[in-house]
């Protein structure tokens, strides 16, 4: 029994599978039989499963992402999206359940072939793929997507794992400085081939060729910064009309060959994407089946929360997938009375969990109490709960004040809290650690910043929150799995060296140098069992250190809109998969 | 708005020109000058305040940069976009791109950014100029509408009352102005939405904007509501003002020899006390349109409208300067702009101003 | 035009300024203002809602529970409706509305809205004074300046007028807040931030004040007993605090309690933006009326908008019939 969660999703799939037999031969999709919605419905099963093709896919978004630009974009719900217009290497299987976490060959042939014990991987393209204006894909262009991508001058969203660990010449400087640049770090035999030369062994490397970044642009058309406005397609949809801020429309790519794509049913003719709609007006448009998708995928707004809840007619368009994503509290080590353990105990025993699940929303909207740093979705989770708070989750203030007493802080003391000023639930979360923890003495000032700037130049930058006149001693964090794996969740946030002077890593507090070390051996452990356990014990070993205080593991409440066809949720990412929805003529 | 009146100074009509003449480009150096200093003000509290607070020319950089950028990027960047130049060189480039345009380098390439040139957004790259460009269709279709709708009601109501001076009427009318005037337009546009929107979902909600091009009639749906809401307020100054100044007006002598001469009563109302209580009112509604060109901030944030308004609120938030300075200029303009026009009428309808 | 983007001004100050006699405070305003019933309930208000302010730990503790205090319990929030306040009242769903909470609770965390309410009076009450008062002193320093000097001085004091009309005040408050160190002035924390908003208030302001001041200093300066003090040798400085001064209070008292309840609008509108006085468990609570209407407007929760909201508008609406009262009972050329 690996958790809670899993166990009622299990059963809730046997439920749906029971009342998708009652209705009829659910296996016959071509009739597409009236499936009666249920909630959870599209949780571990395909809900309303079809294969007809036409229609529009209505989506909507309140607030606009980083970027469409394959190399620019750091957002889940962007790569989800983007997979319309976009073939990575690999990817995620469009799948659900737990058969989303398996990685299948989407642009290459198949997975990556490793050689030099894990430090070269080589990958052979399909053949037969083209571009929307019909020339066809070569290596050479993957290599190009890449290597621009790695220029974080122009294209400044998203992840460092090819900068970090390609085996780069020094001073090399990217095609945006210098069009002639090259690199041997990835090569490109022939037209068919890509070979990716790493710095250090890295068994995952297939996780890297799921990136967006090993999406094939054309040298040729690229245009920096405004490449978004029109990205080239090499997916079966392509831009048709692009507003920036606004939205834009997908149509098909006459260029795009169903024979060269085992992994898209590519159902609805085309797709409407706008941005910028009001958020609760969105949910009243999905209610009401004017729209089909919310794009965001982060559930109901707390106006439609308690509506949906209470309506059983509405609650059955909804379902409540878990996220990879934790909410927590890095308690920072660096700034006094903090450097002392036992002080960082007495918060971890003193804060009232519940409320920090209500600040999130609740158990349905918010998410499952945390214990711990890893999410239990994450392959080798393994439950562990260093500090309890409590049987009731309300804290247990009587090992607290022990705590405090052993710090050598009996009557308390004074700590500054940091928060992303414009995050209503990050404020309240601030506003219920100091309800908690005045409860032993500790007096907590809030402090709210620019969300824009929270990482780049407050909390996440060392020289501001380990300072003695404006130190952090708590701040407000959040952080959700680049790829559903012990590395893509937990490397960001525990591993000392992602820290930089110059701001902006996710790691406010851990600096371990035991987990580093940890870290190195899970990253050039072969054996995935072994790599998983290993994982599950980084991720305890930082909770005895007492840095992070765990908040919510994620889950959303979202709707599904009437009229979808195909829907489920991908695991991968936490949202309706956003490939295989169709619509409903 | 008018000063007070100097002597009143009677001139031959070649003279009268002249002083008018004179009295235009006086007013227009005059605004300028006002723009200017605007500008320079805005600039220090946004450039030059955040050096006072510690922020660096890297700092400054890491905003267009993101997350990953590391110190040696930051550098780079900051001096290629000149935040190392002595501030004084960094205001007259500012100020030299509005005028003549200016050119990016964003690595993929120069890019010509032509004038008026505000800049680019620290977050998302756009050119400011053609943010505002494109939020100031909202801006205008709220101001519009509601302006329309609070100067007709608030100079019938005020009107009315005046006449019928101490009736119930009157009582009851300036008490609800009085109540207009101190609600709070969030606290009103938020239970305008809570019940005709969410509770009968009579209206639009919050957010809704459709163009004037798009669907006339649907634009109208989706913003009668944020119209009430600003226009309530509005509404009841208005006729608080135009009370009193109908009160005043009718008290005068032309009023009274009006009478005198014979004339109907409707006329003298209309004809005489009304347009005479109306110049200050038309003075004022120029002014406050101005003012609401350049964003009606709460308004628009409680309706979730996005204007002038929201895109300076949501440029403050996320501290991104460039659109800071954009907006704070386009509406000092509007309301300067406003100002001067406001003058210039008075100078030709009033003659006493012009040697004011 | 106040600090009108969209929040309203007291109408007396956008008329334009009508000369008040600078008579005696005595016997017959106050007659006039006993026989102004509006006003006197206005007046009334204002009194109320300053002991309320002033004795809000008492009330509190009498009738509610500390404004700070989560009431999470089940029995009192809905956990799986997400934190909705159990209890109908009227037409307030999901208010909580009881003996115990007078009126209901704040959703998720469970907070006394009636303690909250009586608290932000405190933070609204104290900032729209000092700022008021911060006007006052500026706008008639550089009022009687401008007036009584002219020349130069009128004109580059009434050229900054204009300047200061021409900026989106809003705005510049927002930002100011947002772009000021954390500590100053020996200051840190909310004081620092109650200081800065009341700086930034009453600084924006005194255009106002200045602008009626500047025009009844002219006025006066005409006037005979100015004259005569002037032809008797006395200077400058003389005649502004031993003549002009004492007939400039009953202007300036009008005008500034007009202006406290553009202040209290202000300072709402502040906090509805999110740039106001921050909560604070240490010390004050810091509950603003804007920043609880802020929250309110996210959770569609009729009570927690509706108390907030009330509050503003009866305390602006006590300040205005108060002040509209004073002036009539204070100008003799009044009409009603």
């Amino acid at each position: 029994m690996r958790n809670k969660g899993r166990v009622l999703a299990a059963a809730s799939a046997v439920f749906a599978l029971a009342v998708t037999a009652a209705c009829g031969s659910g296996d016959d999709t071509t009739k597409t039989p009236e499936v009666k919605p249920e909630f959870n419905a599209a949780l571990t099963s395909v809900f309303n499963p079809s294969d007809k093709p036409g229609g529009t896919l209505k989506m909507a978004i309140s607030s606009d992402w980083d970027s469409v630009d394959p190399g620019d974009t750091y957002y889940g719900l962007s790569w989800n999206l983007l997979r319309l217009y976009g073939r990575s290497l690999v990817m995620f299987k469009a799948a659900p359940g737990a058969a989303s976490a398996e990685l299948i060959p989407d642009l290459a042939e198949s997975l990556g072939v490793p050689s030099d014990g894990g430090k070269t991987w080589t990958y052979k393209l399909r053949a037969g793929v083209k571009f929307e204006d019909g020339t066809p894909i070569t290596s050479k262009d993957v290599k190009y997507g890449v290597m621009r991508s790695m220029d974080k001058e122009v294209l400044v969203n998203g992840y460092t794992y090819f900068n970090d660990f390609l085996d780069l010449e020094a001073g090399y400087k990217g095609p945006f400085k210098d069009k002639a640049a090259d690199t041997k770090a990835i090569t490109t035999p022939d037209d068919q081939t890509i070979v990716f030369h790493l710095k250090q062994a890295f068994g995952g490397f297939d996780y890297f060729a799921m990136l967006p970044a090993t999406v094939p642009v054309p040298a040729a058309k690229d245009t920096g910064v405004k490449y978004k406005e029109h990205v080239v397609s090499s997916g079966p949809y392509m831009f048709d009309k692009y507003e920036a801020g606004k939205g834009f429309t997908l149509k098909r790519n006459p260029n795009w060959d169903k024979a060269t794509d085992p992994n898209r049913k590519a159902l609805p003719d085309a797709y409407d994407v706008k941005i910028g709609l009001n958020a609760d007006d969105i949910d009243n448009q999905l209610i009401s089946g004017d729209l089909h998708v919310d794009i965001a995928g982060t559930g109901v707004q707390p106006a439609a929360l308690p509506k949906v809840l209470q309506d059983n007619a509405l609650k059955a368009y909804a379902d409540n997938p878990a996220v990879a994503r934790l909410w927590y509290t890095s308690i920072n080590p660096k700034v006094a009375p903090f450097d002392k353990k036992e002080c960082r105990e007495a918060v971890m025993y003193a804060v009232d969990r519940t409320s920090y699940q209500a600040a999130f929303g609740g158990e349905f909207a918010g998410g499952q109490i945390a214990t711990s740093i890893m999410p239990p979705q994450i392959p080798g989770y393994a439950p562990t709960n260093v500090y309890p708070a409590g049987a009731d989750n309300k804290g247990d203030l009587d090992k607290a004040k022990a705590a405090l007493q052993a710090c050598g802080k009996a009557d308390g003391f004074e700590v500054t809290m940091g928060f992303r000023a414009e995050r209503p639930k990050e404020k309240a979360t601030a506003e219920a650690f100091q309800q908690s923890l005045a409860r032993v003495g500790i007096k907590v000032t809030l402090k709210g910043f620019p969300t824009g700037d929270y990482f780049s130049l407050y909390a996440g930058k060392p020289s501001y929150r380990n300072s003695p006149s404006t130190g952090l001693g708590l701040m407000v964090n959040g952080w959700g799995a680049d790829w559903p794996d012990g590395y893509g969740f937990l490397s960001q946030i525990v591993d000392s060296r992602v820290i930089r002077d110059s701001g902006g890593s996710s790691n406010l507090s851990v600096m371990i140098p035991e987990v580093d070390t940890m870290i190195d051996q899970a990253l050039a452990e072969t054996d995935v069992k072994k790599r998983e356990a290993l994982w599950a014990q980084i991720d305890k070993r930082v909770m005895e250190e007492a840095v992070i205080l765990p908040g919510v593991w994620a889950k959303a409440l979202t709707l599904r809109g009437k009229n979808v066809t195909n829907v489920f949720v991908n695991e991968a990412f936490g949202q309706y998969d956003y490939l295989s929805m169709g619509v409903a003529q | 708005m008018a000063g007070p009146a100097g002597l009143v100074c009677p001139a031959g009509p070649a003279a009268q020109a002249e002083i008018v003449v004179t009295f235009f480009i006086r007013r227009t150096i005059g605004a300028a000058l006002m723009l200017l200093v605007v500008s320079i003000a805005t600039f220090l509290i946004f450039f030059g305040l955040p050096r006072l607070a510690g922020a660096t020319p890297e700092t400054f950089a890491a905003r267009y940069l993101g997350r990953t950028a590391d110190e040696h990027t930051q550098q780079l960047f900051a001096e290629k976009l000149g935040f190392y130049d002595p501030l004084w060189l960094q205001y007259w480039n500012w100020i030299k791109a509005i005028f003549v345009g200016t050119d990016y380098d964003y690595g993929t390439g120069i890019e010509h950014c032509a004038a008026p040139c505000f800049g680019y957004s620290f977050r998302t790259n756009h050119a400011v100029w053609d943010d505002l460009l494109d939020r100031l269709p909202v801006t205008v279709s709220l101001t519009v509408g509601a302006s329309i709708l609070w100067l007709v009601t608030g100079v019938a109501v005020g009107v009315l009352s005046a006449l019928r001076k101490g009736s119930f009427f009157d009582r009851a009318a300036m008490t609800g102005a009085l109540a207009g005037v101190s609600l709070p337009p969030y606290f009103t546009g938020l239970m305008f939405l809570y019940f005709f929107s969410y509770q009968f979902d009579l209206t639009a909600p919050g957010g809704t904007y459709v163009d004037f091009t798009d669907n006339p009639g649907e634009w109208a749906y989706s913003l009668i509501l944020p119209w009430i809401t600003l226009a309530m307020l509005n509404a009841a100054a208005y006729a608080r003002f135009t009370r009193a100044g109908m009160l005043d007006t009718m008290g005068e002598d032309f009023i009274r020899t009006a009478r005198a001469k014979g004339l109907h009563e409707r006329v003298v109302v209309t004809k005489h006390g009304l347009r005479a209580a109306l110049t200050p009112i038309i003075t004022i509604f120029g002014l406050d349109v101005g003012l609401l060109l350049g964003g009606a901030i709460l308004t628009e944030s409680t309706f979730g409208l996005k204007g002038l308004g929201y895109l300076a609120i949501d440029a403050i938030n996320k501290q991104d300067f460039p659109q800071i300075m954009g907006v704070t200029m386009f509406a000092a303009f509007f309301v300067v702009v406003a100002n001067l026009i406001v003058d210039m009428l008075y100078a030709v309808v009033d003659p006493r101003v012009r040697l004011s | 035009m106040a600090t009108r983007t969209d929040t309203s001004a007291p109408e007396g100050i956008k008329a334009p300024a009508k000369a008040i006699e600078g008579r005696s405070l005595g016997r017959i305003a106050w007659t006039r203002l006993k026989r102004d019933k509006a006003a006197m309930a206005g007046g009334i208000t204002v009194i109320l809602l300053i002991l309320m302010a002033v004795f809000a730990p008492l009330i509190v503790g009498w009738l509610g529970h500390p404004p700070n205090e989560f009431h999470q319990d089940n029995s009192l929030l809905a956990a799986e409706l997400g934190g909705l306040p159990r209890g109908d009242f009227l037409f307030f769903e999901s208010s909580g509305i009881s003996g115990d909470f007078l009126f209901g609770l704040e959703p998720q965390n469970g907070r006394d809205l009636f303690s909250e309410i009586v608290y932000g009076a405190r933070v609204s009450l104290l900032i729209a004074f000092l700022a008021t008062l911060v006007s006052v002193v500026i706008g008639s320093a550089l009022g009687v300046i401008a007036g009584f000097f002219g020349g130069l001085a009128d004109t580059v004091i009434s050229f900054l007028m204009n300047v200061f009309l021409a900026f989106p005040l809003l705005l510049f408050a927002i930002a100011l807040v947002g772009v000021l160190p954390d500590t100053a002035f020996g200051l840190s924390g909310n004081s620092l931030r109650i200081a800065l908003l009341i700086f930034i208030i009453g600084f924006f302001n005194w255009p106002y004040i200045a602008r009626i001041v500047r025009g009844q200093t002219l006025s006066l300066r005409e006037r005979e007993f100015v004259d005569a003090a002037r032809s008797l040798g006395a200077r400058g400085p003389y005649i502004i605090v031993k003549e002009m001064l004492p007939n400039l209070v009953a202007p300036i008292l009008v005008y500034a309690t007009l202006l406290i309840p553009t202040n209290i609008l202000f300072e709402a509108a502040l906090s509805f933006l999110g740039v106001g006085v921050q909560r604070q468990v240490v010390g004050e609570p810091g509950v603003t009326w804007g920043g609880l209407l802020s929250d309110a407007a996210r959770n569609s929760v009729v009570h927690f908008m509706f108390f907030p909201g009330m509050a503003i508008f009866i305390t602006v609406l006590a300040f205005n019939l108060f002040g509209d009262g004073l002036r009539d009972a204070l100008d003799p050329k009044s009409k009603r």
